[in-house]
């Protein structure tokens, strides 16, 4: 019996087109997916394989994921067949038992699905073999890993999904309901996997994903590429513990299927209604003749505007009270919750609930479902009549035939602006919940009125295919295509807002400058599209099929009918608004600002390095003297610059071409300078070369005077123009002329280069090229520099640049305009590189042992100004003690908007983005205080880097970022204590493990680094800390002192990291040397983990604690090959006693101590006063160790 | 009156619907006869302007309802042979939503109209019921009652008694006549009775032909003397259908009785029977497979 149910649901399946139609699309997503970078699903990155085990693994993962939604076709259409085809009884009447029934139909429905897969991994088998595939990329094919892939997580994740879906098919009998389960389950999962996602919850995370991506990704989080092109992980551990548990969920809903399974008429009921007391008995009416009031039908405009609302409020009822908007709305809230509870945390703080924030929250993980909900209910609104069979009465109406489909526009504008409100009632609630009370409801209804634009307009475009295609199903398929088309063309570098239906520029909000500047551009696009959807509107009303569906010709016939004065007249204005507006972005866009596309921007980025970086080593003179004076006008978004720069030739030979770099946004205005001949200018690239009349001399120098003028008029296509802004202007000395080719503004990543016809990127300079030590890490064109500026701006802000303000003045310009002026000047020589900035300022002043303090902040960010002046004073008073006196008398932070998220060291002025620490939420005293932690490591700059910079070559880094890294450590362990830092170096040795596994060059020792983050910031903090521990504070801070006293303000040629490690090994001595050499020189990874712990109670009431260990080193290779070293350092053991309240930092400390441990397997005994909870070895995980969780273990007693 | 000219339409399917009709329907209720897929709905769709045909066309008075659909809907009730309802929603609020739609937007009349139409088809008393729950008769009430909507010159109803109780039907069918007095009331049907109870004109259509207009009583008259009846053995049924024109069968106490049209007692054992409107409608549609046969 099963197995004829098996087959005849099986045929029925395949012979629907539908299968074959998802299996070929979803096998061609695939086969492009595999071969190509235009379209990203997972894959292979940098040095991983596009075929690499681990690439199809997760890639089929992957792709069971996301058929989810549409393989609940076959699976939920096996259970509802019978009762949706009226054969039910039929089938219930034989004497089928339920599971050969129930059993058979979801078997096939499983294989059925499964087919889909197979096809998906046939594309991507063959999408590697294409020509275009670049064989360096590929490793061997090996059919194992498509054994693995589907026997490990294709087939028990499919049959995971297809009990759930066979479940709620069953259940609900109806597919909207099984879709509504299957979206509840996707978002509980979503939620599940957000809310684990942090380095404390991996093992909880792992094993609640229903798919094993968590497991998957704890045993494989860690690996090199060169792991990932080779292995697999082995099924144990929680990968086993994972696919067990969920494949015997998925057996528990196939039997709760067939045990609730209920073959009736009403199915499952969860309740039952009592019924009603007996029903009135039916009277025969009394004869009566028919007598009906009087009435008028009218049909002028206020009847129609009357129809019309009436229309659109029934509507709107229909689809606020309808059961999938309401299940929408409850998972977009309850997504919103999760999503703001768990994120905006940076090492595990949460910022302030600022308004703005909020809204980005709905961005991220509210708003998406209105796509759903738009496209959903644009098929169920355009149809609402015809399904419910009404259109027959309501269509021989004498109503007007384009008041039907002006209320379903409004409908669903309407349910557009209910479901925006709700996120925001809830954003407004989350924000009461954490004590915020400073609303701004104009923000919340002007993103709630920008947003319903937003959304109509796609809403619009929906009931325009609706109507057109007169095929639900065909319109859902249209606008599918519609939302993969705008990922396709994006993908393809189309990305003019021009030409992509609905959409417009970004509309990046800061507190500071609020939607500033960029609102108008956003919306000048919003009207160009909602022109066009007026057009597509007044074209939907004229195709608007009334009575019987009918065929093209006849609805043409009809259009032509329809298409009277008024709907011609409102086709050609809304059309020649549309062009109009086109051309009026145009004109904005492409004329008077440059519109480069991603493909374009690379290819010009390749052009520069193809025709310039011959010239780099072209000797060039180098900048001596700056004096600069700023015009800004936030308003305009306009900057004046004249500047005089002194040019000396500190080469050996004469110069006679001059080559400058100017950015493409600097006009200028005026050069003047040595007699010369222009030889090329270049104004795409930025690039002009110049030959001077008679040759700069070596030793000689020359004057340089610049005119400049930066101009953002009107509005790009992105939002990038953010520079000079209404309040909060941040310009640097990039918009100063430089001179030289410049490295930084090469193409990068590999696969571009080869794309573009490029060599592989250029590396950083060897640690041992000593031509290279005449230039410092930020430049070729300068060492220290000499700098003064008169910055002016409108006279409510303050502008401010790096120096001490010799004059403060207002006066009227020439043309009438009140300006404020600052002059400030520095007493000594700088690095080349400034910031200028200004904004209305709130200021706060404060003092420290002669050096002034002060922190620039938005009024309304007032938070943690505080906790910033605080954290200046100490890390001036730590590094002034610990390393060398601080050079200059004054120290200032200045808040910047968020459209960037960083802070930065200039000389004493530190530009800090509002989104890092201003607004962090530094309540909880649990929190990590990164605006504590983010000031100490700029302020560290002043020295590692203002003070000691280091030649352009590889390690470089390390001599600023890594040792601004340490000084902020110091200076936060003494504020918070070490139990705090361990708990943010875990975040950091997680962030730097992730990151090496990340890596598309090559991974370099920290000394040797060449400018890569997750080494120089993260491995940087781990490695300094391990130090410290092993060495001993003083040493360190010693050692760095006597560094900085003899290299601080050093001419060329530049310090590099070897000369810093021999002032460490002469400090530390031999025994530490090959430590030393494990930290900065290799990359060494311990493997060290406790697998027993036993104590016994002594006679004396004391414990001998024995642990078993396990150790290990292994160095690895820049793309990972490992190579077994011996475990030779002192390593720390401890023992515990248990914590009053569970908290690892609140716990006693029995024995912690360095102790030798030899190589492999051993055990050692400890005696401890107190009764022993945990023990282990490396328990705060101060080393580099892949899996930090096994480091201690629970003591047994015997 | 309703003046029908030349009506025809096939549909893309090759069809022929309707094949030159041309009616006159005066005020009254006026009875459309006809098998299923005779083309009844394609003409009374047509007429209630939900569809247009090929060639033809249709005058009420002198309104061109093909040509000016909005004023034709001004005049019009229909009441589709298969209409929906929104479950969930109450019968009074449904019916004030279709009053709206239809042009009576002034509130009070809308109000006192809803009223009156509720207690007209007998649906006050459950007016605030959800139509979800409303059994057929109740909602083929509802039907009529929006039907009713603006006082109509033309009604449609478009075989309204299907699946209807008797005493849904009968109450239904007073209702009708009741309204048919002063206006243009069509009804399609494939129940005899319903026409032969009610309807002073009629016409049978079959084949997207029509086949015989005029008064139900006339018609039967025609067939006097012309229609004779034995009962036969079930299993003779079929000699008789090679043989004779046979208008209807019909079981009785395990036998079979015939209907049969002829000049003159075919041959022994028949008797005479007073004809009825069914004898006519079967008779028309005999002639015609004789025709189509010949």
């Amino acid at each position: 019996m099963f197995s004829e149910i098996f087959r005849f649901e099986l045929r029925q399946q395949l012979k629907s087109p539908l299968f074959w139609m998802i299996a070929f699309a979803f096998g061609a997503l695939a086969f492009a997916a595999a071969g190509s970078d235009h379209i990203r699903l997972g894959g292979g990155i940098g040095n991983t394989h596009r075929n690499a085990p681990f690439v199809v693994v997760q890639m089929l993962t992957i792709f069971t994921i996301l058929g989810m939604f549409l393989v609940t076709v076959f699976v939920a259409g096996a259970a509802l067949r019978d009762f949706d085809a009226g054969t039910a009884e039929m089938f219930f009447a034989t004497p089928l038992s339920r599971g050969a029934y129930l059993g058979g139909r979801f078997a096939a429905g499983y294989v059925a699905a499964i087919g889909v897969l197979v096809v998906v991994a046939l594309g991507l088998l063959t999408g590697v073999l294409m020509p275009w595939v670049d064989p360096a990329r590929l490793g061997p094919t090996s059919l194992g890993t498509y054994l693995y892939a589907f026997g490990v997580a294709v087939l028990p994740d499919m049959f995971f999904l297809s009990a759930l879906m066979f479940l709620l098919a069953t259940l609900t009998r109806s597919m909207l309901g099984t879709y509504i389960g299957l979206i509840a389950f996707f978002v509980l999962w979503q939620i599940a996997a957000v809310a684990t996602d942090s380095p404390d919850h991996l093992t909880l995370g792992a094993i609640i994903d229903p798919f094993g991506l968590g497991a998957f990704d704890v045993a494989t989080r860690y690996w090199s590429a060169e792991e990932r092109n080779t292995r697999l992980p082995e099924l144990v551990g929680l990968l086993l513990v994972n696919r067990v548990v969920w494949l015997a969920a998925g057996v528990a809903l196939v039997a709760a299927t067939i045990a609730w399974f209920r073959p009736d008429r009403e199915g499952l009921r969860l309740w039952r209604r009592k019924p009603k007391t007996a029903a009135a008995a039916l009277v025969e009416p009394a004869h009566h003749t028919m007598t009906l009031p009087p009435v008028t039908l009218h049909g002028g405009a206020a009847a129609r505007f009357s129809q019309y609302f009436k229309l659109a409020a029934f509507d709107m009822r229909g689809v606020l009270f309808g059961v999938a908007f309401l299940v929408m709305l409850a998972f977009g809230m309850i997504n919103l919750g999760g999503f703001l509870a768990l994120s905006n945390e940076l090492f595990g703080t949460k910022i302030y609930p600022v308004t703005h924030q909020m809204t980005e929250a709905m961005d991220g993980s509210y708003n998406f479902l209105l796509i759903i909900i738009i496209a959903f209910y644009a098929g169920e609104l355009v149809w609402r009549e015809r399904s419910a069979h009404i259109s027959e009465v309501t269509d021989a109406y004498s109503l007007p035939d384009f008041i039907p489909l002006l209320s379903k526009l409004t409908a669903m504008i309407a349910v557009i602006v209910v479901f925006l409100a709700a996120g925001a009632l809830e954003c407004v609630g989350y924000q009461l919940i954490r004590g915020y009370t400073h609303f701004e409801p104009g923000l919340y209804l002007s993103y709630i009125a920008l947003n319903t634009l937003r959304f109509a307009l796609v809403g619009a475009l929906a009931l325009f295919l609706q109507v057109i295609a007169n095929n639900k199903f065909l319109g859902y398929l249209l606008i599918v295509i519609y939302f993969v088309s705008r990922i396709a063309l994006a993908q393809l570098h189309f990305d003019h807002n021009l030409y992509n239906f609905g959409s417009a520029p970004g509309l990046p909000y800061s507190d500071m400058n609020g939607y500033g500047h960029f609102l108008a551009g956003h919306l000048w696009f919003r009207a160009y599209w909602a022109s066009l959807a007026t057009a597509l509107l007044v074209v939907a009303a004229l195709f608007w099929v009334r009575g019987t569906a009918q065929g093209w010709k006849e609805r043409s016939r009809i259009a032509r009918q329809r298409f009277g004065t008024a709907p011609r007249a409102l086709l050609a204005a809304s059309l020649l608004a549309f062009a109009g507006l086109g051309v009026w972005i145009y004109y904005n866009t492409n004329i008077i600002n440059r519109y480069v596309p991603g493909d374009t921007a690379k290819r010009q980025q390749a052009d520069y390095e193809k025709r310039y970086r011959q010239y780099r080593d072209l000797p060039q003179p180098k900048i001596t003297d700056v004096k600069v004076d700023v015009d800004l006008y936030p308003h305009d978004r306009k900057v004046d610059v004249r500047g005089h720069y002194v040019l000396a030739n500190k080469t050996g030979q004469p110069i006679s071409d001059l080559h400058m770099r100017l950015p493409y946004e600097m006009k200028v205005i005026a050069l003047d300078f040595a007699p010369h001949d222009v030889v090329s200018d270049d104004r795409i690239q930025g690039y002009t070369i110049y030959k001077l009349k008679t040759p700069l001399a070596p030793g000689a120098t020359m004057n340089f005077d610049y005119t400049l003028q930066g101009w953002s008029r009107g509005f790009r296509n992105t939002p990038d123009d953010y520079h000079i802004v209404d309040n909060g202007t941040l310009l640097d000395s990039r918009m100063l002329p430089h001179f030289g080719y410049d490295e930084n503004g090469q193409l990068q990543d590999r696969n571009d280069r080869r794309e573009y016809g490029l060599p592989p990127a250029p590396r950083m300079p060897k640690i041992d090229d000593e031509s290279a030590r005449q230039y410092n890490l930020l430049g070729r064109d300068a060492d220290w520099v000499t700098f003064e500026t008169t910055i002016s701006t409108v006279p409510d802000q303050i502008a401010l640049a790096p120096g001490y303000l010799e004059k403060e003045w207002t006066e009227t310009n020439p043309s009438g305009q009140a300006r404020r002026y600052f002059h400030y000047k520095m007493d000594k020589p700088i690095l080349d590189f400034f910031s200028f900035q200004s904004a209305r300022y709130a200021v706060k002043k404060d003092t420290l042992d002669g050096i002034s303090l002060e922190v620039y902040y938005h009024p309304e960010h007032a938070y943690n100004v505080d906790r910033i002046m605080d954290s200046m004073k100490k890390s001036l008073s730590y590094y002034g003690t610990a390393f060398a006196p601080f050079q200059f008398r004054q120290m200032r932070i200045l808040e910047f908007p968020g459209y960037e998220r960083f802070a930065q060291s200039f000389a004493n002025t530190v530009p800090f983005s509002e989104s890092i620490g201003f607004t962090a939420d530094l309540r909880d005293p649990e929190s990590i205080d990164y605006a504590f932690y983010v000031t100490a490591h700029e302020v560290g700059h002043q020295w590692w880097a203002h003070q000691v910079i280091g030649a352009f070559l590889q390690g470089v880094t390390m001599l600023d970022e890594t040792f601004a890294q340490y000084s902020a450590l110091m200076v936060q362990e003494k504020e918070y204590g070490p139990a705090k830092m361990r708990k943010f170096l875990k975040y950091e040795l997680d962030r730097y493990l992730r990151g090496r596994s990340g890596e598309v060059v090559e991974e370099m020792p920290l000394a040797l680094n060449e400018n890569q983050q997750y080494i120089h910031y993260r491995k940087g903090s781990v490695v300094m800390y391990a130090l410290k521990d092993y060495l001993g504070q003083a040493l360190v801070d010693r050692t760095l002192a006597r560094y900085d006293h003899d290299k601080a303000f050093q001419q060329p040629p530049y310090t590099t990291t070897r000369e810093f490690l021999d002032y460490l090994k002469e400090d530390a001595g031999p025994q530490w040397f090959s430590l030393i050499t494990d930290l900065f020189e290799k990359i060494t990874i311990f493997d060290d983990r406790v697998t027993a712990v036993t104590a016994k109670k002594r006679d004396d009431g004391r414990y001998d604690v024995t642990l078993a260990l396990h150790t290990g080193k292994i160095y690895a290779d820049g793309v990972g090959k490992e190579t077994k070293a011996t475990f030779d350092v002192p390593v720390d053991i401890g023992v515990f006693a248990k914590s009053p309240d569970g908290q690892e930092q609140n716990e006693k400390v029995l024995f912690l101590e360095k102790r030798k441990v030899a190589d492999g397997d051993s055990s050692i005994t400890v005696t401890v006063d107190g009764e022993p909870y945990e023990a282990g070895i490396d328990p705060y995980n101060k080393l580099v160790d892949r899996v930090s969780d096994d480091n201690r273990m629970r003591a047994t007693l015997q | 009156m309703l003046t029908i000219r030349g009506l025809s339409k096939t549909y893309a399917n090759g069809v022929q619907a309707l094949k030159d009709v041309s009616l006159e329907i005066p005020n009254g209720m006026f009875g459309l006869l006809g098998p299923n897929g005779a083309g009844k709905s394609t003409l009374m769709r047509t007429i209630a302007t939900l569809q247009d045909a090929d060639s033809g066309s249709i005058h009420l008075n002198d309104l061109d309802v093909l040509a000016d659909k909005p004023a034709a809907r001004r005049l019009l009730g229909y009441l589709p042979q298969e209409f929906g309802v929104y479950p969930k929603v109450s019968a009074e609020a449904m019916l004030d939503h279709f009053a709206v739609l239809k042009g009576v937007v002034v509130h009070g009349e809308r109000k006192a109209l809803v009223d009156a139409l509720l207690k007209q088809v007998n649906l006050w008393d459950v007016r605030k019921r959800k139509l979800g729950t409303f059994s057929g008769g109740m909602r083929q009430r509802f039907g009529i009652a929006q039907a009713l909507i603006g006082n109509p010159r033309l009604i449609i109803v478009d075989e309204p008694t299907a699946g209807l109780d008797p005493e849904e039907r009968n109450r239904f069918l007073n209702l009708l006549a009741e309204i048919g007095e002063n206006v243009v009331v069509i009804l399609s049907t494939h129940i005899v009775e319903d026409v032969t109870d009610l309807c002073p004109r009629m016409a049978i259509i079959a084949q997207g032909q029509l086949r015989l207009t005029g008064q139900p009583a006339e018609a039967i008259r025609a067939l006097d003397g012309r229609v004779w009846r034995k009962t036969v053995a079930n299993a003779a049924i079929d000699d008789y259908r090679q043989r004779m024109t046979v208008l209807s069968t019909r079981l009785a106490g395990g036998k079979t009785i015939l209907h049969v049209l002829a000049d003159a007692s075919p041959e022994g054992g028949f008797e005479a029977v007073t004809p009825d409107l069914e004898d006519v409608y079967f008779g028309q549609l005999r002639m015609h497979a004789a025709a189509r046969a010949a």
